[in-house]
């Protein structure tokens, strides 16, 4: 659920202006990453771009990804799809057993309770100590985790049928069984201030049958389902502690897992610890870990060559380079399901989700023009340059690694100014055509957004940079107060949770203010298809759609970075972006 | 001298009133939503209307600041919007950072600025001089994330001599709780050793030259007692001064070290509420440093009439 500029973590831009840190919510979260290095002079940076792009020049960085060749520091590392470095799995004898791992997080998670929680940090936490009824793994496919087989689904598609564990214990000793996955969900669709009622879709009843059976009904069919309950929605908490401790869940949060929710220090720690009931607790192998937030990108890089942290996320791509020839260290690198790009005000007049107006702008009357403006931009040299590579090109909002993917979901525009021209001349509209774009303000964003400026020109666009801080950001684009802006989306399994609340009509998402009956129908028909090979093809015409109106221009997808010391074995990450810890150990 | 504190009381309560109202109407004036903030993916109507409506941001600004001043009367600050941890545990644990780093702070800066100054003065016009004055300039024109950023580099990543960041609470063990606080300590006091050298400096140019440490040299007193047991005791009160002075710039300092050391004290914690539009946060926060400044001054008003009996207090009858 994050959207968020560039990467899909803010971490501070600058230790003077710290932006970061609190806007770790899922929501669109700005940016990235090339944490608190001072940034002398911003128009060089741009000049530098521009110039590597004249020369074809790239950056004398390699690339941790890349047809699995990889740098080095990816050695020994799991290659998945697109050379991506998910981390391998760790074998017994190639761990200790005890020790305190340290992690560090690139911003503070927020409540540490699943039906309360927006923040993508508290992803990280939760995987150590709340499992879900499913998970993803490598191939981002869905796996069960608290359940033992995949839901069967009636015909009709509303009654989604799910097998649970049987001699499962909660942290604190009490059983796991249908009726407590029944009493989450239910907790889930009922707190007033609970953030999983829209994902789980139009439920009308949770039942529990028999203690390894739950029953969820439907009003309409939801194909996505299932791939919430890989998230927060299919963590299970122990309903004893929810009743005691109600919307207070996340002062001492109890679920089923490898570790236990210890202590929480704010702004500072949190602290789990093994926990003895866990069903598979005999293939655990740390005594604890601690997750310290360090919310600078390069102070987080720092601690990770200091030896004071085994594992950080959201590495800075400026950053990776200096990583990889640390021989104590591995980059893990993998490509995200989310997006970075533009968005177009088209109709957004009155806020998101309001009916849509006109806009007297050339950019939202005319089609023509924003394919133009897309035709403008060269989205390999933006890779290359701003992002040493350390980014994948992305012109739709599926993503290559999951099974959605189609030649229809992955067809690119190629950059062509002298074809952009030309169609702004046959649009009608005097060049330059000015645009105003938000952005974020911290240093990545406003890189991306010089590149952006100085490559449009050739074809014909003059982009007036606004750079605005994270929270106003959101507060402009939701009230409509902006023409063009730079944003993103940290991505998620299912493809509708990626789209439909962005372009769908009224979509909660919705920003660019844009509404297509053929949008909407493909998006209404793949939500209640449950045959993957037409969802597949349903969004491929989504995709296509998308590309003649443009309301959203998809430029590239992050990767997730992660770094981590050789001292740790078993350090995972999988295509949701989720850094897996709980399962690993100190090397022998 | 009760009317005294009566009126001075309730003028500090007034000042503080005005304080609250302006920071309460000001977090509201800026830009960004705290609900939209929080909501993340679930923005919904519904649900930016339940948070609205769990921290009481539907209602008027009127009805809010009412709320809010009827509570913090009776001491509760609201719950953080952000964390859903209630604001004053969250100042209870962030306070005693900030103040430790600031304390320790002072003892590094003074006990660097006030050596640097002895030996600058004494060796006045030799090598010895040369490098403290240096030492002084760079320590005063550097910015702390600068310096900071290098220490962690050199004294942490190179090394290995201190941890590069985080914060180990002192009921964990002191030896711990200071390790991690030394360097960051180090590198907020560098300005304020700066100034104290310099002041050390020229009250003990002055104090040399003065006739009672002539009186003392003559006596035949060793040079370290005079310049220790006279001439330095004689210039300190100066020093002691501008600690008291520079006490509010290292409140300062303390949000740019504790942002870049980690450290979860009370500027980052401003930092993160401002951020995040966590207002309940923003509010506390800007209530306890008021009252603080208030207290110190009323405080230090009162001392100076104690301690120089010619400061009369007014309303007092003369």
């Amino acid at each position: 659920m994050s959207r968020h500029p560039l990467p899909r973590r803010r971490t501070a831009p600058s230790p003077t202006a710290p932006s970061a840190t609190s806007t770790s919510t899922d929501g669109p979260t700005a940016a990235p990453a090339s944490g608190g290095r001072p940034r002398l002079a911003l128009p060089l940076t741009a000049l530098a771009a521009v110039t590597a792009l004249a020369l074809g020049a790239c950056s004398a960085v390699t690339p941790t990804t890349g047809s699995g060749s990889g740098g080095s520091g990816t050695a020994g590392a799991a290659a998945g799809p697109g050379g991506d470095t998910f981390g391998e799995p760790v074998s017994a004898d190639q761990v200790k057993q005890g020790g305190t791992l340290v992690m560090a997080l690139s911003a503070e998670p927020d409540q540490l309770d699943p039906a309360l929680s927006r923040s993508l940090y508290s992803r990280y936490v939760f995987h150590a100590m709340c499992q879900k009824l499913y998970d993803v793994d490598e191939k981002a496919q869905i796996v069960p985790q608290l359940a033992t087989a995949l839901p069967t689904t009636s015909s009709d598609g509303l009654t989604v049928t799910i097998p649970v564990r049987e001699g499962v214990k909660f942290a604190d000793g009490t059983a796991f069984d249908a009726a407590a996955v029944k009493a989450s969900i239910d907790r889930e669709l009922t707190l007033k201030t609970s953030a999983r009622r829209s994902e789980l879709g139009p439920i009308t009843t949770v039942e529990a049958p028999d203690a390894t059976k739950v029953v969820i009904t439907l009003s309409k069919p939801f194909a996505p389902l299932v791939a919430a309950l890989t998230d927060r929605a299919g963590m299970i908490v122990s309903p004893t502690q929810a009743d005691k401790l109600g919307e207070d869940f996340a002062t001492a949060p109890v679920c089923v897992g490898p570790f236990k929710f210890s202590k929480r220090v704010p702004q500072n720690s949190i602290e789990l610890v093994k926990d003895p009931n866990y069903y598979d607790a005999k293939n655990v192998h740390l005594d604890a870990i601690t997750y310290r937030i360090i919310t600078d990108a390069s102070i987080r890089a720092a601690n990770l060559r200091s030896g004071d942290v085994q594992v950080a996320d959201s590495l800075s791509a400026q950053d990776v380079p200096t990583l990889q020839q640390q021989s104590n260290l591995t980059v893990l690198s993998s490509q995200s399901l989310g997006y970075q790009g533009l968005t177009v005000n088209i109709g957004n007049v009155n806020g998101v989700g309001s009916p849509t107006g006109t806009i007297d702008r050339p950019e939202a009357k005319d089609a023509k023009v924003r394919q133009a403006l897309e035709l403008a931009i060269d989205r390999k040299g933006l890779v290359k340059v701003i992002f040493n590579d350390l980014a994948t090109v992305a012109c739709s909002p599926i993503s290559p690694s999951t099974q959605f993917t189609s030649e229809a979901a992955q067809t690119c525009t190629e950059h062509d100014p002298a074809k952009a021209k030309a169609l702004l001349q046959e649009a009608g509209v005097s060049t330059p055509v000015q645009i105003p774009m938000i952005t974020s303000n911290n240093p990545d964003s406003l890189r991306l957004a010089q590149a952006l400026q100085s490559m449009v020109k050739e074809g014909g666009f003059d982009l007036q940079i606004k750079p605005v801080e994270y929270a106003t950001l959101l507060d402009q684009q939701d009230r409509g107060e902006f023409s063009l802006l730079q944003l993103g989306w940290s991505g998620r399994i299912d493809p509708d949770a990626n789209i439909t609340n962005f372009v769908g009509t009224g979509g909660s998402q919705n920003v660019a203010g844009y509404s297509s009956k053929t949008v909407d129908d493909l998006l209404a028909q793949a939500r209640e298809e449950q045959d993957v090979a037409k969802r597949r093809d349903l969004y491929g015409k989504v995709v296509e759609q998308l590309h003649q109106d443009d309301p959203l221009i998809y430029l590239y997808r992050q990767r997730n970075l992660t770094g981590v010391s050789n001292t740790v074995k078993g350090v995972q990450v999988f295509p949701d972006g989720v850094i897996r810890v709980g399962a690993s150990g100190l090397a022998k | 001298m009760r009317r005294y504190l009566w009126g001075r009381a309730w003028q500090s309560a007034l000042t503080l009133l005005l304080a609250t109202v302006v920071v309460f109407i000001g977090v509201r004036a800026l830009p960004g939503d705290p609900a939209l903030a929080l909501a993340g993916e679930d923005r919904s109507p519904e649900a930016l209307v339940a948070i609205r409506q769990k921290y009481g941001l539907d209602q008027s600004v009127l009805v809010q600041f009412w709320t809010f001043l009827g509570n913090a009367v009776r001491g509760d600050l609201g719950t953080s919007i952000r964390t859903g941890q209630p604001v004053r545990d969250m100042l209870a644990t962030a306070l005693p950072v900030t103040v430790e780093l600031s304390l320790i702070a002072i003892v590094i800066a003074t006990l660097l600025g006030v050596g640097a100054g002895v030996v600058a003065a004494v060796r006045r016009g030799r090598p010895a001089e040369w490098v403290a004055n240096a030492f002084a300039l760079l320590g005063l024109s550097v910015p702390h994330f600068w310096l900071g950023l290098v220490a962690i580099l050199y004294l942490s990543v190179a090394t290995g001599l201190f941890p590069a960041s985080g914060f180990v609470p002192l009921g964990d063990g002191v030896v711990d709780n200071l390790y991690h606080l030394v360097l960051p300590a180090l590198i907020l006091g560098t300005g304020l050793a700066a100034v104290i050298m310099r002041q050390t400096r020229s009250s003990m140019l002055d104090a040399l030259s003065t006739d009672f440490v002539r009186t003392a040299e003559a006596k035949g007193l060793k040079p370290r007692v005079v310049v220790t047991r006279h001439a330095l005791r004689n210039s300190l009160i100066v020093v002691v001064t501008i600690v008291g002075l520079q006490l509010g710039g290292l409140i300062s300092g303390a949000v740019v070290t504790e942002q870049i050391f980690g450290l979860p004290g009370f500027g980052k914690l401003t930092i993160d509420a401002v951020f995040q539009r966590d207002y309940p946060v923003i509010q506390a926060v800007v209530l306890v440093t008021a009252t603080s400044y208030i207290v110190i001054n009323f405080v230090v008003d009162l001392l100076y009439s104690v301690i120089d009996p010619r400061v009369r207090v007014s309303g007092e009858a003369a």
